[in-house]
């Protein structure tokens, strides 16, 4: 539902660093987040995650922007908590919730909350053999929800978004096979002007190691190194018809860490239109698979036939 | 006295430990409670045929051809569903005082094991080829396949451990995974209802 502006969740150094050591301490021991047979797809900080599942996650994010008047912008540092519930097997619900902090040139700070979202994902297509699969969601934006201080829009939005992810395993590439790439393609529709409609399309390209070391061959590389996949993000975000705004557009590399039912992810924010901010941010995102640590309890779909 | 009353001491416990140590071959594990087709205990290179009834024990091989399925209930409750196409040792097995040692071998086929829950210490592990899954109590399937393994969890959890890395997950309820001959686990996944139903389907001794 939101842009790469919207989805730079932001994080205090600190928190970083704290976070960064631990997972340098904790013990290897892959989980999973989002698998299409032996496929695991790491959680994405940037891109909407790619099919339902139950998790809990806290993403934060800061970018600089360019202030050129007073009241503008100089930073955006957000808060993101998202909760995803599945309802069947395939069929799963989001609830996402940001707060924002917001440094101006020449004015007070201020901040607040974003919109509420909620989106309905649909495990359309799961094609083991292939690593594949295919999802289909229906996010809203409920506006009026959020503060207009920090740019929360009072217009509601609807988007259509079409998820894909597939793990090049199955082909003969030999140290090529850990590589995976997902990819979302999305329309938003605003509830009315002047918010206009816009196309979401993002694009991730991993390679993961703990993959390599599983399916390829073992390395018996070091612990950290092990659960790692490094992986490189896109998300584009273009108004739909001209005059309508402008296509603001972010390039995240980072690293994903695994560990048993959690997953830490860091990434650089690039932003490659001036819509998209001024200068390198910092977003990092802690995931917990609710389904892994209470997999007969929470973590288990509301209809289940097991 | 007091030394000769610690020598007796020792040597009873030692006695009472002997029970749970391996070399029993002929100590008994459990007996046969359902049995389809033409399966066979080899002992020593003799073979029996199993029916109904029939005790298992230590050191057995349990040969389950095609088209043929077998059940066994453990001595301590558990109880071991074997899949046709299965080749499984009772390597060791001792169950006593709300004490549990077991350790299957699968060298080839899929099997089923409701574990049951003992008071005392418990180990219950099955060997492949490649590595070893080990749990405490829980419903749980297990198939060894030339060069690889794999685990599917219904209720508890398991531990994955690859023989060659001797790198090891844990696969909740509902997950599972796979193992690789010289490799690490595969990271757990969640199972689809149509792979438990599949390994269900395939261990079901009607």
């Amino acid at each position: 539902v939101s842009g790469p502006r919207d989805q730079a969740k932001r994080m205090p150094r600190s928190v970083a660093a704290l976070l960064a050591s631990a997972l340098l301490l904790a013990p290897v021991a892959a989980g999973a987040y989002t698998a299409a047979g032996d496929r695991q797809f790491p959680a994405t900080l940037i891109l909407p995650q790619i099919a339902p599942t139950d998790e809990f996650y806290a993403n934060f994010a800061t970018q600089p922007d360019a202030a050129a008047t007073p009241g503008a912008a100089r930073r955006d540092t957000d808060l993101s908590l998202v909760y995803n519930k599945t309802i069947t097997d395939r069929l799963g619900v989001q609830f996402d919730s940001d707060f924002t902090w917001r440094d101006r040139l020449a004015a007070p700070s201020t901040s607040g909350w974003q919109n509420l979202a909620t989106t309905v994902k649909y495990l359309a297509v799961l094609d083991p053999a292939h690593e594949m699969l295919v999802s289909l969601g229906l996010g809203r934006e409920w506006g009026d929800t959020g503060s207009v201080r920090v740019g929360a829009s009072s217009i509601g939005a609807t988007t259509g978004t079409v998820y894909l992810g597939k793990g090049l395993g199955d082909l003969d590439l030999g140290m090529l096979r850990p590589l995976a790439f997902a990819t979302t393609v999305g329309y938003q529709v605003a509830d009315r002007d002047p918010r206009p409609d816009l196309v979401q399309t993002g694009f991730v390209l991993e390679y993961s190691v703990p993959y390599l070391e599983s399916k390829v061959r073992a390395f018996n590389l070091p612990d950290p190194v092990r659960a790692m996949t490094p992986m490189v993000e896109t998300f584009v975000t273009t108004p739909a018809g001209a005059g309508r705004g402008v296509t603001s557009a972010v390039l995240g590399p980072g690293i994903s860490y695994a560990g048993a039912g959690w997953e830490f992810g860091i990434e650089a924010m690039l932003p490659l239109t001036r819509a998209a901010g001024r200068g390198v941010g910092v977003t990092a995102q802690l995931h917990i698979a609710l389904d892994y640590v209470f997999p007969e309890s929470i973590g288990r779909p509301l209809l289940s036939p097991q | 006295m007091p030394r000769r009353l610690g020598l007796m001491l020792a040597m009873a416990a030692l006695l009472t430990a002997l029970p749970l140590r391996a070399p029993a071959a002929a100590s008994s594990a459990g007996l046969v409670v359902g049995v389809a087709g033409r399966c066979v205990a080899e002992t020593g290179g003799v073979e029996r045929p199993l029916k109904l009834g029939d005790p298992i024990a230590v050191g057995d091989t349990l040969v389950v051809p095609a088209a043929a399925r077998l059940k066994l209930r453990l001595s301590a409750g558990s109880v071991i569903s074997v899949a046709s196409g299965t080749r499984l040792t009772i390597t060791a097995y001792a169950a006593e005082a709300g004490h549990r040692e077991a350790r299957l071998s699968l060298a080839g086929g899929l099997l089923r094991a409701v574990v049951s829950a003992v008071a005392g210490p418990s180990r219950f592990e099955v060997d492949t080829a490649t590595g070893t899954a080990a749990v405490r109590s829980t419903d749980w399937f297990v198939e060894a396949k030339p060069g690889s393994m794999q685990v599917g969890v219904l209720a508890g959890s398991v531990s994955l451990e690859s023989r060659a890395t001797g790198r090891e997950v844990t696969i909740p309820a509902r997950w599972g995974a796979r193992l690789e001959a010289g490799r690490d686990p595969v990271p757990p996944r969640l199972w689809t209802p149509e792979e438990f139903a599949n390994v269900i389907s395939r261990t079901t001794l009607h």
